[in-house]
């Protein structure tokens, strides 16, 4: 998958391929040249797990951390972005089971959940998506790792449900059903008069 | 009260609303969700409701434009000077 706008592509000389070579080899510069391309975006997928901004800089690093570390078993039978996403799936679930409670506060700021805001809605429907937008943080809050982290990786990050299965590392038909499991909680701690009126 | 079409098709029209809205059923899986959804107001209430759903959640950008912290390859760089082990998991 490629960088997001905004993110930093390695240089036109270095492949992702010979990165990642240099990497092996034991060349900590060439690691960060690889890893900086999604590090942006792999930050963002923790702020949106732990909904801390504290515990996402700690968790990165770990992630950045092991990723270095575990760089020579890296076989390229994925992508590294799979690969590094992967990683930090599981350090999120770590952290989570380590602080042995749901996310502190909300998973994603509700300040930071932006609905698409068009300028040609009226104050009291700007009002109802901004309900929305705070219920939809509290119910994901309230959701246990496994199922948050399907609805992360697959509706709000964007990615095919091929991509999510193989990052949680179960296969496609058990994501479908985790992510199912999923939306009918949140659906169900919404309820469907508030989604009615979201307009979607 | 009984459900319209064939028996079982409520129960098994709840579990696939999501793999419904996202296109996902296959041509007759998805005519027997829809044959059902004709007659059931829950079924049918269940497809608007998950699709505003999806709708809303693919709309949580806030995050968009967040920059990884500077720091995010500190423990990297220390521990870069041994070269990647082979002992520490990934």
């Amino acid at each position: 998958m490629p960088p997001l706008a905004g993110q930093r592509p390695p240089e036109p000389a270095d492949t992702e391929a010979s990165l990642i070579a240099r990497a092996q080899a034991g060349d900590v510069a060439a690691f960060e040249r690889l890893s900086s391309a999604y590090a942006d975006r792999l930050f963002m997928l923790l702020l949106r797990l732990l909904g801390d901004r504290a515990e996402a800089e700690d968790v990165a690093q770990e992630v950045m951390l092991r990723a270095w570390q575990g760089i020579t078993r890296f076989r390229g039978q994925s992508s590294y972005f799979t690969w590094l996403y992967r990683i930090a799936v599981n350090e999120a679930k770590r952290a989570m089971e380590k602080r042995g409670r749901r996310p502190a506060g909300v998973s994603i700021g509700a300040d930071e959940l932006q609905l698409p805001d068009s300028p040609l809605l009226d104050p009291s429907r700007q009002a109802e998506n901004n309900e929305l937008r705070q219920a939809l943080a509290r119910a994901l809050a309230g959701l246990p790792p496994d199922l948050r982290m399907a609805i992360v990786l697959r509706d709000v990050e964007g990615l095919s449900t091929q991509e999510a299965a193989q990052i949680v590392g179960i296969s496609q038909a058990a994501f479908k059903s985790r992510l199912h499991q999923a939306r009918l909680r949140v659906r169900a701690a919404i309820g469907d008069r508030a989604l009615a009126s979201s307009g979607g | 009260m009984g459900m319209p079409g064939r028996p079982g098709d409520h129960r098994w029209s709840q579990q696939h609303l999501s793999h419904y809205v996202e296109g996902e059923l296959r041509p007759f899986t998805r005519r027997r969700l829809e044959r059902h959804a004709r007659n059931c107001v829950d079924c049918a209430r269940g497809i608007r409701a998950m699709r505003a759903l999806v709708h809303a959640l693919q709309g949580l950008d806030g995050l968009a434009g967040t920059r990884a912290p500077t720091t995010i390859f500190d423990r990297a760089r220390l521990a870069g000077a041994g070269g990647p082990s082979a002992s520490s998991p990934a």
